[in-house]
């Protein structure tokens, strides 16, 4: 039996802050200096901003960079088809091709990576799984479909890489999946925080217990805020018999930058020897304080093929220091992970909604199987939101009005009394979700 | 033989174990650079290249992009 230390890097996840400072800074200006030489793109960029490499003497010269943010992407892409020149290498030096999920009728962003990039995309992963307690005699399943969204791509190489044996679930239907993982003693399960609770619940209509039939002890969610949600991780926990963990990554970056830890702590540590996160002010680009709400703004030091210094990520996020967990990592944390978009906050009859929060009262009720919100404009003028909810099967009829007026208080209680209309969806009427969720529909312009 | 007065980003000396990954990884490097092996000696000391340069950086002994992988 192998002692293995708790950490995927001790020296480093471990090391004191001011010596990590400075791992960042020497990182930082390696990194400025080859965007400079290698991007076109960041050169224009930092030409037009009156910066060059040299610039960067301290890590608080971070800020003397300019901000680099989907649109100057996008429009890159555009006015340089196929990948822009912010590229730094020919594509024929690449590996890996990926796109961005492209919603809201937005572009998708086109990634290349290098065999170096993508080796180090598995790496991050490594810190993450290593952290929540994955070991090299654990049995990994993935529920994820393998396209061209990065989603658990780096994770299924990470799994690989420690050792565990990988069940890459591919275009397998939810029923073949619960099978499966069942049947070869899964110890680990990765999934949306929503598709977990898929799983489980089609477990359920089968007749299947995962927690009594399954040998699962870890969950290990990603893609969606859900993940930090102490009322859904709650819910697939028990349901799961397991610990569930959260990550966050995004195709940007092709990996995670941030994990929760086997302790716990209620939110995610920052892998601060890969990566810089900034936490602003969205509006005044102000640095905020430990505590402080704000927009993360990410650099990362590992891919090459596509330099990313300051990018804004529009990621609601709020910082806390490392001493907020006891595993002795020294990289701070995102209490809560993430917390949400900084522009997915509805205005509705004066008050602010935001859709994570409407969640997390509803997964308080584990009567509701799956839910929507759904926002319209009545006359012109009002503004409405009404949640529908489907419930768990063999749920009483006679119980529905109660469960209804309870629903609607709780969501009123929490949004200065705002009045949510509460209805009930048939079974199997709202849409189920593998990979993001997309529980909210505002009608309002239409 | 690696030298010993080697030193990681932040000015630490090398460790033994430290300074063997990294001299293995020069010399996967060195090998990867070549176009006179053959493409199984070749391809699988590059992909044996980029693992090794994760546990170089993960240990701050370089921080460089390798190029030629």
């Amino acid at each position: 039996m192998v002692n293995w230390p708790p950490y995927w890097n001790p020296k480093n996840e471990t090391l004191p802050k001011e010596q990590l400072r400075a791992l960042q800074l020497a990182k930082l200006q390696r990194c400025v200096a080859r965007a400079w030489q290698t991007s076109p793109f960041h050169r224009r960029m930092y030409e037009a901003a009156g910066v060059r490499p040299e610039s960067i003497q301290t890590l608080d010269d971070i800020r003397r960079l300019p901000f680099m943010t989907r649109e100057d992407w996008m429009d890159n892409q555009a006015d340089k088809p196929l990948f822009g020149d912010l590229v730094t290498r020919p594509r024929n030096e690449a590996i890996r091709y990926h796109l961005t999920s492209g919603t809201s009728g937005r572009q998708p962003l086109r990634v290349l990576d290098s065999r170096k990039d993508w080796s180090w995309i598995g790496e991050q992963w490594c810190y993450g799984f290593w952290g929540f307690g994955v070991r090299p005699t654990d049995t990994v399943f993935f529920a994820f479909s393998y396209g061209s969204f990065i989603g658990f791509w780096g994770a299924h190489y990470c799994a690989e890489k420690i050792g565990c044996l990988v069940l890459p679930s591919g275009n397998m239907t939810t029923e073949g999946r619960v099978k499966q993982l069942v049947e070869m003693e899964a110890t680990v399960v990765c999934a949306t925080p929503t598709y977990a609770l898929r799983m489980a619940q089609v477990a359920e209509h089968m007749g299947i217990d995962v927690k009594r039939d399954g040998k699962v002890r870890r969950v290990i969610v990603s893609g969606e805020p859900a993940g930090s949600i102490p009322a859904t991780k709650r819910l697939i926990e028990e349901m799961w018999g397991a610990k569930c963990g959260d990550t966050a990554g995004m195709t940007e970056i092709g990996t995670i930058m941030i994990f929760e830890c086997d302790k716990q702590p209620g939110g995610t540590h920052i892998i601060e020897d890969h990566f810089i996160e900034e936490v602003l002010d969205p509006e005044t680009g102000e640095p905020c304080d430990y505590g402080q709400r704000g927009e993360r703004v990410v650099t990362s030091f590992g891919r090459g093929f596509i330099p990313l210094i300051r990018y804004r990520t529009k990621d609601l996020v709020m910082k806390v220091p490392h001493t907020h967990c006891s595993c002795g990592r020294t990289g701070d944390l995102y209490e809560g992970g993430i917390l949400g978009r900084v522009d997915d906050m509805k205005l509705i009859r004066g008050t602010n909604v935001y859709p994570r929060a409407v969640e997390a009262i509803l997964r308080e009720h584990p009567e509701i199987e799956e839910f929507q919100i759904v926002l319209t404009r009545v006359d012109n003028i009002r503004d409405e939101i009404t949640v529908q909810i489907e419930l768990r099967p063999g749920f009483p009829d006679a119980d529905w009005a109660g469960l209804q007026s309870r629903v609607g208080t709780d969501l009123a209680d929490n949004h200065e009394g705002l009045r949510f209309n509460v209805e009930r969806a048939a079974e199997g009427q709202l849409p189920r979700f593998e990979l993001k969720a997309k529980r909210l529909q505002d009608l309002r312009n239409q | 033989m690696p030298e010993s007065n080697q030193r990681d980003l932040l000015g630490h000396p090398m460790t033994a174990d430290e300074r063997e990954l990294l001299d293995l990884y020069r010399r996967l490097q060195a090998l990867s650079a070549r176009d006179d092996l053959p493409p199984c000696a070749l391809m699988n000391a590059r992909q044996a290249m980029v693992m090794l340069w994760n546990a170089c950086t993960d240990l701050d002994l370089i921080f460089e992009e390798p190029e030629r992988e």
